[in-house]
């Protein structure tokens, strides 16, 4: 049977795809070391943890779904996922493996679950997806992926959007559909999204560092108490776009209520606050 | 029709829950993309959504009028467009996900559009 070997909540942003493909040198200069440093951090872990895949829970930023028909749970089932033209051009990555029989496994588990996920056979990932991913999945830094993905979208961009406390139980349904897969593999799961970040009106830019690290601290040892908060709390605590940060909840779903992190690390900078958390599951 | 018979089912519970799914206790510049944005904001939204498509930025970068033309969206619409109104649009209900498409290619970086927004307050 399948198992769950771990967890990472992780941003996301275009700026760390860009920082990432100015290559090691400025990865780890001053300014994006705080950021880089502990992702390497996380890469060696995993490294010996060696996953054999990824469930990746993100949201798609109007990449691959659109306002015609924006799915609330979108769930990949492909085995093959391409890099998304977020309207600059693809970035130059292979497309992303996946592993289509899981994806199948985990729609019946949560349909079964009472979670009924748009079912998507075909689907481009966006910077949702890769732009944590390389410092996850790229172990030894050779561009080529090692580990095959299951993406699974959360609409948090047109309200009403799922809450909280929902994405927390779709992590526990999700967590069910992992451990009753018959294949032997381990899984990590990866939560991507926030921390604080204001992307639209007056308030553009602002970042709430205190919230961003109560999160973090809440997420590990009470992730019940953040179920409580609303979409308006969060929206009021770490600004409109951090609703996002249900996906690192989705994420916590998936472990026992007890998981301390095994890496953390914060930094705000310029207009985002960067977090980063892995939990090791213990065997 | 007795409301009575159905008021039981109506729990306060169920109508927390209701309340919960629309923030409307938020300070008025965090406006949020719902109901109404999303309804003032489709044309606008499509037309930037198309961006994601190498021929649509061609066509952008070769003639702008002839790209507006695709999608209805009206001269109160085009002209913010055309002025490169960042918080125009956004009030007129277009995403901040689909304006860095339009940021790609209008060459404006999202720190000068975060400017405009900024000063916008």
């Amino acid at each position: 049977m399948a198992r769950i070997l771990g967890g990472v909540g992780a941003s996301h942003a275009p700026s760390m795809e860009h920082v990432y493909d100015a290559g090691e040198e400025v990865r780890r200069n001053e300014e994006w070391e705080p950021l880089f440093g502990p992702f390497q951090e996380v890469s060696d872990w995993l490294g010996e943890l060696r996953p054999d895949r990824l469930v990746v829970i993100y949201n798609d930023h109007m990449d691959e779904f659109f306002l015609n028909a924006y799915p609330t749970f979108a769930l990949g089932v492909a085995d093959e996922y391409p890099i998304a033209d977020e309207g600059f051009g693809a970035r130059p990555l292979p497309p992303l493996p996946g592993d289509a029989a899981l994806g199948w496994h985990i729609a019946r588990s949560l349909v079964a679950d009472e979670f009924d996920p748009t079912i998507c056979q075909e689907l481009e990932v966006d910077h949702g997806v890769i732009s944590p991913l390389p410092m996850v999945d790229f172990a030894e830094g050779d561009g080529q992926w090692r580990i095959p993905v299951v993406p699974l979208a959360v609409n948090v961009i047109l309200h009403p959007l799922p809450t909280p406390r929902r994405c927390y139980k779709l992590g526990q349904a999700l967590r069910r559909a992992i451990l009753s897969y018959p294949e032997d593999l381990g899984v990590v799961v990866v939560g991507t999204g926030g921390l604080s970040h204001q992307l639209t009106g007056p308030r553009f830019g602002r970042v709430t560092p205190d919230w961003d690290q109560k999160f973090m601290r809440l997420l590990a040892d009470e992730p019940e108490t953040l179920c409580d908060y609303k979409h308006e709390d969060l929206i009021k605590l770490g600004g409109t776009e951090s609703v996002e940060v249900v996906n690192w909840l989705a994420m916590r779903g998936t472990l026992p209520p007890k998981a301390s992190p095994v890496v953390e690390a914060y930094y705000a900078h310029r207009i985002m606050g960067y977090g980063l958390q892995a939990f090791a599951v213990a065997e | 029709m007795s409301t009575k018979s159905t008021a039981g089912e109506l729990t306060e519970d169920y109508l927390a829950r209701l309340a919960a799914v629309q923030p409307r206790d938020l300070p008025e510049d965090l406006d949020l993309f719902d109901e109404a944005t999303a309804t003032r904001g489709l044309r606008l939204n499509k037309a930037a959504y198309s961006l994601k498509h190498a021929e649509q930025r061609e066509l952008f970068a070769r003639d702008e009028e002839a790209w507006m033309d695709q999608f209805g969206i009206t001269d109160e619409e085009r002209e913010l467009m055309r002025d490169r109104d960042w918080i125009g649009l956004w009030r007129a209900g277009m995403t901040i996900y689909v304006m860095v498409k339009l940021s790609g290619v209008t060459g404006v970086p999202l720190p000068e559009i975060g400017k405009q927004m900024r000063e916008s307050g």
